[in-house]
Parts: structure tokens; C-alpha cells; sequence
């Protein structure tokens, strides 16, 4: 049984070269019986564009050294902590002052370490390891220049009906800058210059030189429901004018199909009643006075 | 019911009402200044008291120029909060040399921790007998707080293998699978060593949620990235919302060979989970 927890489950950091400081994890036992467990901090880089990282067995940079400050406890040091436990773990990150000023992604890890080995049996001895991420900027300055581009800003469909099938609005940021930014930004849907409807973008880390696809408060892909009122609408995709990434839009029109529809569904049937109609006897009293 | 005013309400009500009574007027106003007076002195006894921070001894006397009060999560059957109290002011980058960007609320975001877990950490498949597969599974379990989901990936040691070095070899699945992609593999004369993984509900039923971009269904299996040949961690199960107790069945399967040498088989294998940055 392995049941750990680890808190927070990442850092973010603005640190000056030749700088030290620390930072406090709680890890917690949350299983029912004790568990031997290590430390170690591994670099990551990006992966995809949601916000997923891999381990390409890198190097860790030289300049930036991590160690735990606890008086008890060394990183790699095995230590166990008992069911229900939880021990703070102090970790101490140190910039020494020849490191370049850039970003500098790590994960914490806190693992279990295997006590079982096979024994006239064939067995996969299986390990749990929980991480931690921190994202550490090296710079001179509190607030470093960050700048992006929006790419592949798209929405489906472009032309669609008053009702039914909303619209979806999807794209990917871009940094091209050496530190890490948060996006803060909206879409605005407007028509005739009149704003509709503004979608708040969800504050997400895009890493940096890195990109990733945006995604809206409480919802993973901006959706924008219908009813609209027919028409031409622009979307903008806007930021915070600090993260200095350039607004991008795209066009979509609102037609009335579904009641064209309708309403030529109407006439057509009427037309058809009218045309069967004439192949019907004349009507009841017609027929009775000829009669 | 009888509403309760309040007593500055009262008292410009009594001086509209008795207008050209001075005497009533004179008897409210000096009322008033009292009870004014009254609140004045009396209610600074009655808050706690606020002092600065120092720390004495016979060689030094330590100021602080700020002290956090309180700090943390308070939660109660109805309410949580989150707050820091006294936190350093902003703008001190240039005297500390660093600042949190995420402040400290991110910590407690949610009242969910980042939490993982396995049921059973020992697969034990005993003996194994030629042509017939051979199955055990374990289930992993994560919660994470609010940001932006989870990832959990999976890497081996090694291969299945003896102190000797005979090895159980890594499955190719009926036709074709790899670290990073899964294939069926039902076949009995496919030999090797695999793995699946599959969202469970609650109930143990399979949802294929946060697996189904790995594997489409129980029958696709896929060999583990192994340290030894300096091989990366390959994403198992993945989602991009906050999840709470959101589980996984690894199944686990070999199938050997009349051929596969008789021997003690064994690895490690490391299932990690780490946030969505």
C-alpha cells in the first residue's frame, strides 16, 4: 500500500542570481501502515501544449543547487514516516550568482522505496513517487519582460445556425520570451461593434520559449452557447497588455437555417396539401345536391 | 416583532420630533457625547493588543520590521477560508533577492490535497505456465487540488529478469505496440511482458477516464520504459481538470514460452504523479 500526499503541489519563484531560499512541503502518510520513503529534485522539460512535462534523463544545471535544510534530513536521504504522519520537508534552492537569467523547471519528488524482492516467485515489486513542480525564474528584476504571440487562434464552425451546435474557440499561446508568464486575457464576441459576449481565459503557466493551448474559466475549450441572433461576429482574443502578446480574431456567421427550414418545411407541406387536394372529391354538399 | 434602531437613527428622530423642547435636546446631545466617550476609552481595553516584534538577550536585541499574525486554512462544517495575515508587502524584491509569484493562497487552493496512491505494490504472478497468460492488477488513485489536473507515468528498472540476467521479454502485443503506443494483444502465442491501464468508477468499473488516450480498451496492452536503457517515464493516465479520487486498473500480464528459462523473475516499477504546471 503506498498513499502519500504532498503540499503545495508546486512553487513558482522570482529569484536574483547568488540568492538562497527556502520553502516548506508538508508530506503525509495517508495510508494505514509505515512507509519508507526518499527525496530528490529532477529537472523536467515541457511536453505537448497542456501543461504535461517529461524526464529526458536531463542534467540539472550546476549553478542551481537544491538541498533540504532539515537538521535531520539530506536530499537522497531515506527517512519513514509512520501511518497518518506528516513531516515538513525544508527545501533550500540557491542561484549562485554566476547563473544565467532564465527560467529553471525541477520537480520535487518524494518516493517510496522497495522493501520486497522475488522469493521462488515472479513479481514486479511496484514503487509510488509523487512530485512536486517548481518553476523558478532567475532575474534581475521582480517582473522579467515577457512577450508571445497567439497561434492558431480558430473557432468551428464559421457559419452556423441561431440555434443549435455552439461555437468552439481554440488556439495555442506561444512565449517567446526566457521566463515563464501566466495568462490573463478574454475573448470578446462582438457584432456591429457592440460587445455580445466576453469569455475570461483561465490563468495557465506558459513556460517558457514554449506554448500551450488556452483554455476559458471553468470550461476546458471556450465554448460560446447559442441562441445568436443572425449576423456577422468577431471573436478577439486579448491579453493583459504587461504579457505584450498581440490580439488576434476570427469572423464567424449566424444564419437563420434551422427556421428556413422550418418555415420552407410549412410551405412545402401546404403546397403539397394544396396540390393532394385536388385529386379529392368535391366537397360533402356538392356531392349531396348532385346527388 | 419590535425593530431594534439604531441609536443614532433614534437621536435625529427625537431632535426632529421634540424640535423647540431645548431641554430634551440638551439632555440627548449630552447623553450622546457620553456614550461617544464611553466607546472611546473603553473598547481599546477591549481588543487584543498589538505589539511589534523583538527578541532580547545580553548581546543582542533583534527587531522585526514585520511579523506574520496568522496565516492558513480555517475551515468549519459550513465554511472555508484561506487567509495571510501580515504577509511582507510587495516590493521588497530588491532587499530579499526573491518573491513568491504564486502567493501563499495557492497552497491551500482547495480543501484537496495532492494525494496518490497504490492498493498493492507487490504483483506476485507465482508460477507461470507456457502459453497461458498470466494476469494480476493493481489499482492507483489520485486526487489533486485546483490548477490544471494531473499526469501519471509509469517506468521499469529493467525487464522482467533473473539474478542470472535470463529475461521475460517486453511484449510486441498481437502485431505491434511500444513504450509510447498500446496494441491488442490476446494472442496465446505472443510472449512477453505488458501492462494495461484503464479509468475505474467507484464501483470498479471501467470508464476509460484519463487512460483512454493511452489505451482504447482492456485489450491493449503496451511494454514499460525501462531505466536501464535510458528510457523516460512514459504518461499513463492523464487529465486536465482538478480530480478527486479519480482510479485506475494496471493490469499487468505475461505470457511465456515453452523456451523462457526457469528462474526467479523481478523488477521495479515506478508509477509517478505530478501536477499539471
Amino acid at each position: 500500500m503506498f498513499n502519500l500526499s504532498l503540499t503545495p503541489p508546486q512553487v513558482e519563484f522570482v529569484l536574483k542570481p547568488g540568492v538562497t531560499l527556502t520553502q516548506a512541503y508538508q508530506v503525509t502518510n495517508e495510508s494505514d501502515q509505515s512507509l519508507t520513503l526518499n527525496t530528490q529534485v529532477l529537472p523536467f522539460l515541457p511536453s505537448g501544449d497542456n501543461g504535461s512535462v517529461t524526464y529526458n534523463n536531463l542534467i540539472s544545471n550546476p549553478n542551481i543547487n537544491f538541498s533540504l535544510n532539515n537538521a535531520d534530513l539530506k536530499l537522497g536521504q531515506p527517512f519513514t514516516l509512520q501511518p497518518q504522519e506528516t513531516r515538513q520537508l525544508v527545501l533550500k534552492i540557491n542561484a549562485s550568482s554566476q547563473t544565467s537569467q532564465a527560467d529553471y523547471y525541477a520537480t520535487l519528488f518524494v518516493y517510496q522505496s522497495p522493501d520486497k524482492s522475488a522469493n521462488g516467485t515472479t513479481i514486479s515489486q511496484t514503487s509510488g513517487q509523487i512530485g512536486s513542480h517548481i518553476l523558478l525564474s532567475v532575474s534581475d528584476t521582480e517582473n522579467p519582460k515577457t512577450e508571445g504571440v497567439i497561434h492558431k487562434f480558430s473557432l468551428t464552425p464559421k457559419i452556423k445556425d441561431v440555434f443549435f451546435t455552439p461555437i468552439k474557440f481554440s488556439g495555442q499561446i506561444q512565449n517567446n520570451s526566457n521566463y515563464f508568464f501566466k495568462t490573463a486575457g478574454k475573448i470578446t464576441i462582438s457584432k456591429n461593434q457592440q460587445v455580445i459576449k466576453e469569455l475570461k481565459l483561465d490563468s495557465q503557466n506558459i513556460l517558457a520559449n514554449y506554448y500551450r493551448q488556452f483554455s476559458c474559466d471553468n470550461q476546458q475549450v471556450c465554448t460560446l452557447s447559442p441562441p445568436l441572433w443572425p449576423g456577422k461576429y468577431t471573436a478577439t482574443l486579448e491579453f493583459d497588455s504587461s504579457l505584450n502578446i498581440p490580439s488576434s480574431s476570427a469572423s464567424f456567421i449566424v444564419m437563420p437555417i434551422s427556421p428556413l427550414i422550418l418555415i420552407g418545411t410549412i410551405i412545402l407541406i401546404s403546397y403539397l396539401i394544396s396540390r393532394i387536394s385536388k385529386f379529392f372529391p368535391k366537397n360533402k354538399s356538392d356531392q349531396t345536391s348532385e346527388s | 416583532m419590535k425593530r431594534i434602531k439604531p441609536f443614532g437613527l433614534n437621536f435625529i428622530k427625537t431632535i426632529s420630533l421634540k424640535k423647540g423642547n431645548l431641554n430634551y435636546l440638551i439632555k440627548n446631545v449630552v447623553f450622546f457625547i457620553l456614550f461617544l466617550g464611553i466607546c472611546f476609552l473603553e473598547i481599546p481595553k477591549i481588543l487584543p493588543k498589538i505589539f511589534g516584534q523583538s527578541f532580547d538577550s545580553a548581546s543582542y536585541h533583534i527587531d522585526w520590521g514585520n511579523f506574520n499574525m496568522t496565516s492558513g486554512k480555517k475551515t468549519s462544517a459550513n465554511y472555508q477560508l484561506t487567509d495571510t495575515v501580515g504577509q511582507n508587502a510587495p516590493g521588497k524584491f530588491t532587499a530579499a533577492g526573491y518573491t513568491v509569484k504564486a502567493g501563499f493562497q495557492y497552497i491551500y487552493d482547495t480543501l484537496e490535497k495532492f494525494s496518490f496512491s497504490i492498493n498493492d505494490v507487490s504483483i506476485d504472478f507465482g508460477s507461470l505456465t507456457p502459453n497461458i497468460g498470466s494476469t494480476q492488477s493493481n489499482t492507483i488513485t489520485i486526487t489533486t487540488p485546483s490548477g490544471h489536473g494531473y499526469q501519471i507515468m509509469a517506468i521499469a528498472n529493467k525487464p522482467l529478469s533473473t539474478i542470472s540476467s535470463s529475461t521475460i521479454p517486453d511484449t510486441n502485443c498481437d502485431t505491434t505496440c511500444s513504450i509510447s503506443s498500446s496494441g491488442v494483444w490476446t494472442s496465446s502465442s505472443k510472449y512477453g511482458f505488458g501492462f494495461n491501464a484503464i479509468g475505474i468508477n467507484s464501483s470498479g468499473v471501467a470508464t476509460n477516464i484519463g487512460t483512454s488516450s493511452y489505451f482504447t480498451n482492456s485489450t491493449y496492452y503496451r511494454p514499460f520504459a525501462a531505466s536501464s536503457r535510458i528510457e523516460s517515464p512514459q504518461t499513463i493516465m492523464s487529465e486536465d481538470t482538478p480530480v478527486k479520487n479519480h482510479s485506475a486498473r494496471i493490469t499487468y500480464k505475461i505470457n511465456i514460452s515453452t523456451n523462457q528459462p526457469s528462474g526467479d523473475y523481478e523488477n521495479l516499477i515506478n508509477l509517478i504523479a505530478v501536477p499539471k504546471y
